[in-house]
């Protein structure tokens, strides 16, 4: 760090207690740290925040980054040696943030926390390199089908239940379409890469397949479960059950459901809050998504909270998440959307939520996270090979030849990335 | 027909032709700003017709307003930066357009294109080295170091028009003035200002608007919540999962970040009157 | 230009004596010089330094993250191979040249037409030029949102109107996509060169063009031969601008269609996004930005030299 960022991490920390002495009459000995978080993620981070600063003489602050910019801003930050102490990432970076040697390692202080072994395994799998920890569970948040119960029952359907195979999934989309013109049986953002491996590999998943091997080291798109899945999409198309939309949709209208308009939509449990709060007239039901003949998974999303290494705050950084892992924690993040990071008192804390909520929490067990040194690369990039697949597979003439070029695209962008 | 009705009709039928491409020019916007006005799940719907059908809601813009520090403070913040933008880019172009244009020096040409070069590299590239310098100038997280980025940003297509400009008035008017005894900045400020308004006034207009709507820089160079510039405001509250986008937030991102716009540029059209240089020159 | 109109006297000619010539012309030189100074400072502080810095990186294996290491100019020899940067670089120039040429076509005619004195002068103008105080991102935004083909305006109301059997997803296939982006460009930016266009109108001086006109000169010939090289710096600048600008076409093309469909529509700038930030090579990018940088320099003094004055370089 040179001086002058010294001489103005000074100053600002000064201000900072200055303007806490004259707003809070506090000790001059309080330290404010800096959260980066991404936008989209509801009110969950804020509202932990909010409730930590009040209860604690060390403040927090929260700065909100939009998130398709936050990798970039907290990259060159890094370089500039400007960055924040701690930053809420998404959880897919952060192996390559954690090989990158710029994060401060959370292994000892870790693995003396008491409730360590209930901590969410698809966080910590993803944080973990060369043995060590550099993130720890955030937020949490799995991806779960949600139907509009209006439209199921105006089509006859059980406006209870969702569907729990291929064919049901077909069959319900198809009644729901036939209800009117401007109304569609389904809905999936056709071209967003982070919205499908979101919301489409959970099918895989749920079939016993995978898209990569645990190491990362192998794609193994072209497979039967993968033909089985895009062969459900394709037929939905046939049917005229898919919004004409999804095709070139790439993210900006991942929340289709809220219109009111879609029968079914693989959504977040993040999404649940959002519309809970923001669309209470929206009616609708919540189901794990399921595989070609039963079964269920979901993709286990969320941040993990990393902390910058050479930070001056680490400490507060820890007391930050032991407040967050607290049952008091827990229960607030929950309520805002984010499920609970710790799986022994998941229960207990979820019995008061939303029952939407609860279904997505019983999720988490059965959930996976890919675990990918170059996932930016081969999966979440607008243009890698999974989406350019994808898109190919459902809406082109040759899902079998798409499919197997796939493969051969990741698989090479893999061994060039090692 | 007499040449005077032949003269009427061809300006009727001309009016009506670019009152049709103003239509076409104005549609997309005025469909923003009636559509910014619908609510709920109104606003999801086809924008046929595009006012509110359902009452008038200003949701939209009270999700902007609580976002961040509200938008008043943001607007100030983009404001203080574009104004000092319009006054360093028309100050120093001022100078180097007129330096350019009126005296002859060692490498003029070869120094005119390395600013016109400014123009030519991805931003997107040199936003980590830049980073990098301004928080070694201590730069880093202030307005003043955004301004000095966006008139750099600026300079090449300033300088360019500042130079056309001088260029553009005859040098009797600076002869006349010499025999007078006129020093060098009274002629650059007294006699040959007047005469490049129209310039300023485009230079004036454009610092303003690339000043006041870029996103980028200002993200990654600042990071105090309450520094953040308006662009970078709407572009949190439009944000959601995976990139979904609360289009409401951006329908009324969009209205209010083009009033100020609007308002500069009509300040400043005034200068475009023709027979403001032609009564000059004559 | 207005050489052309006006005897070229510099300050030099009136001069008579030889070395008091000189040392006037000296003087001269340095005042010049330092009225570009602060234009300098500003240019070699923050475009010129960040280059090099940029051109220091491209020398690198640097990543995003983690240690740089030195790799000479293995990242030049890798672009030679690097098919995709060719394949989104020949995107760039045809895109560059449609979208040029119809800005062109727009913004000419209107600044003509805004230029006159006529009624609704102003409101012509102030409406051709709305669309130009739309940010980059936000106006890509409004038309992702209008081309939508559920709930956007332009498929719908094409339906409706019985234009189209169905609703046509404008986004769906390449050619529709292009034609879409390429309306919104031209919407976007033939307002901002209508303006500049115009400065360059009003620099004439009426009196030519009035005197041509009593001589029986064709409105055509007259724009030809009159107008049209009475306006090469503006029309260059114009030029520069649009074609500087299009090669480094990014915004729209990943708010709008991500790069699609099928990747068909990745520009140069895109690429290099992808490279430096999606996939961590900042020094690969780097490299990819130098050669970028190289080619639009070396387009744009092409451009300078041929809008060059012939006076002024007789002079």
């Amino acid at each position: 760090m040179t001086r002058s960022n010294t001489y103005s991490k000074i100053v600002a920390r000064l201000m900072t207690c200055a303007g806490a002495m004259a707003l809070l009459a506090g000790p001059a000995s309080a330290e404010t740290m800096t959260l980066w978080s991404r936008s989209g993620q509801g009110e969950t981070i804020p509202a932990l925040v909010k409730a930590f600063n009040e209860s604690h003489e060390d403040q927090v602050q929260v700065v909100q980054v939009p998130f398709q910019e936050m990798v970039q801003k907290y990259a060159t930050a890094l370089a500039g040696g400007e960055a924040p102490d701690a930053v809420a990432l998404d959880l897919i970076y952060t192996p390559s943030f954690a090989a990158s040697g710029q994060l401060e390692p959370l292994t000892d202080w870790a693995k003396s926390l008491s409730y360590f072994d209930s901590l969410s395994k698809a966080h910590l799998s993803v944080a973990t390199y060369q043995g060590d920890i550099y993130g720890m569970p955030f937020t949490t948040e799995t991806s779960v089908m949600a139907w509009n119960k209006d439209l199921f029952e105006k089509a006859g359907l059980d406006p209870e239940k969702g569907p729990t195979n291929y064919a049901e999934w077909r069959d319900m989309a198809k009644r729901v379409d036939a209800l009117g013109d401007d109304i569609d049986g389904f809905y999936f953002s056709g071209n967003c890469a982070g919205c499908t491996i979101f919301s489409f590999t959970p099918m895989i998943w749920a079939s016993n397949g995978r898209i990569l091997s645990d190491d990362g080291s192998k794609a193994t798109l072209d497979t039967p479960q993968m033909h089985d899945a895009v062969d459900l999409f394709r037929n939905m198309i046939a049917d005229g059950s898919i919004a004409a939309s999804a095709r070139t949709d790439n993210g900006t209208n991942f929340l289709s459901i809220q219109n009111g308009r879609i029968g079914m939509q693989v959504v977040g449990a993040a999404t649940i809050g959002v519309l809970t709060t923001q669309h209470p007239d929206l009616n609708f039901g919540v189901a794990p998504i399921p595989g070609k003949d039963g079964g269920s998974s979901t993709f286990v999303g969320g941040d993990n909270f990393v902390i910058t290494k050479g930070s001056d705050h680490v400490d507060l950084a820890k007391t930050f998440l032991e407040f967050a892992y607290s049952p008091e924690g827990q229960t607030l993040m929950a309520k805002y959307g984010s499920l609970p990071a710790r799986s022994d008192i998941s229960a207990k804390i979820m019995a008061d939520q939303d029952s939407r909520l609860q279904v997505a929490a019983a999720t988490v067990p059965t959930g996976h996270t890919p675990y990918s040194v170059v996932f930016n690369d081969i999966i979440n990039s607008a243009n890698s090979p999974w989406i350019q697949m994808l898109s190919a597979a459902i809406y082109g003439d040759d899902p079998d030849a798409a499919i197997a070029e796939g493969e051969r695209q990741m698989q090479e962008t893999i061994d060039f990335g090692s | 027909m007499t040449a005077a009705t032949a003269k009427r009709l061809s300006l009727a039928l001309s009016t009506l032709v670019g009152l049709l491409v103003a239509a076409a020019f104005l549609a997309p916007i005025l469909w923003t700003i009636l559509s910014s006005f619908r609510g709920g799940s109104e606003a999801f719907q086809v924008p046929l017709p595009p006012w509110p059908t359902q009452g008038v809601s200003v949701d939209s813009y009270l999700r902007l307003d609580a976002a961040g520090e509200g938008i008043l403070r943001h607007s100030a913040n983009s404001g203080f930066v574009a104004g000092m933008t319009v006054v360093l880019s028309v100050i120093v172009s001022l100078f180097a357009g007129y330096g350019f244009s009126r005296f002859r020096f060692p490498m003029r040409n070869v120094l005119f294109v390395l600013i016109m070069a400014t123009l030519m590299i991805p931003f997107q590239s040199i936003l980590t080295p830049l980073f990098i310098l301004l928080a070694k100038l201590g730069l880093q997280n202030t307005l003043i170091g955004l301004v000095l980025v966006y008139t750099t940003l600026q300079l090449p297509f300033s300088i360019f028009m500042m130079r056309n400009a001088f260029d553009a008035v005859p040098k009797e008017i600076e002869e006349a003035a010499r025999m007078e005894g006129v020093t060098t900045f009274q002629m650059l400020f007294r006699v040959l200002l007047p005469l490049v308004m129209p310039g300023v006034a485009t230079v004036a207009i454009f610092a303003f608007l690339n000043a006041w709507n870029e996103f980028l820089a200002a993200l990654i160079f600042l990071s105090d919540p309450d520094k953040l510039t308006l662009p970078v405001l709407i572009a949190q509250v439009r944000a959601g999962r995976f990139g979904s986008v609360d289009w409401g937030a951006v329908q009324a991102g969009v209205t209010a970040m083009m009033i100020p716009c609007l308002i500069v540029f009509l300040a400043l059209q005034r200068f475009y009157i023709r027979g403001l240089t032609a009564g000059a020159v004559k | 230009m207005s050489n052309i109109v006006t005897q070229p006297v510099t300050v030099g000619k009136a001069m008579p004596c030889g070395g008091h010539k000189r040392k006037r012309k000296r003087k001269s030189q340095l005042v010049g010089f330092l009225f570009v100074v602060p234009a300098l400072l500003l240019v070699g502080l923050f475009f010129l330094t960040p280059v090099a810095m940029t051109a220091w990186m491209s020398l690198h294996r640097w990543p995003l993250l983690g240690q740089p290491r030195f790799i000479g100019l293995d990242n030049y020899w890798r672009m030679l191979s690097d098919t995709g940067f060719w394949d989104a670089m020949g995107f760039t120039v045809l895109y560059t040249v449609v979208v040029t040429i119809a800005i062109f076509a727009v913004a000419f005619p209107l600044a003509i037409f805004v230029e006159k004195p006529r009624p609704l002068q102003n409101v012509f103008r102030t409406i051709y030029f709305l669309p130009v105080v739309v940010g980059f991102a936000a106006a890509s935004l409004l038309w992702v949102w209008l081309l939508n083909v559920d709930n956007g305006l332009f498929s719908p109301l094409m339906e409706r109107l019985g234009l189209t059997n169905g609703r046509v997803n404008l986004l769906g296939s390449f050619d529709l996509a292009f034609a879409s982006i390429i309306t919104m460009v031209v919407w976007k930016v033939a307002g901002f060169t209508m303006i500049i266009l115009m400065t360059g109108l009003q620099s004439i001086p009426e009196d030519i063009t009035e005197a041509a006109r009593i001589d029986g000169v064709s409105a055509l010939k007259r724009f030809r031969f009159l107008t049209l090289p009475l306006m090469r710096r503006t029309v260059g600048l114009a030029l520069i601008l649009c074609i500087s600008g299009s090669m480094l076409a990014f915004d729209q093309f990943y708010i709008m269609v991500s790069g699609g469909p099928q990747n068909q529509t990745l520009t140069a700038v895109y690429w290099i996004f992808n490279q430096s930030f999606v996939s961590f090579r900042l020094g690969y990018g780097s490299a990819l930005s130098i050669v970028l940088l190289a080619i639009l320099v070396a387009i744009s003094v092409v451009q300078l030299w041929i809008i060059r004055d012939p006076k002024e370089d007789a002079r």
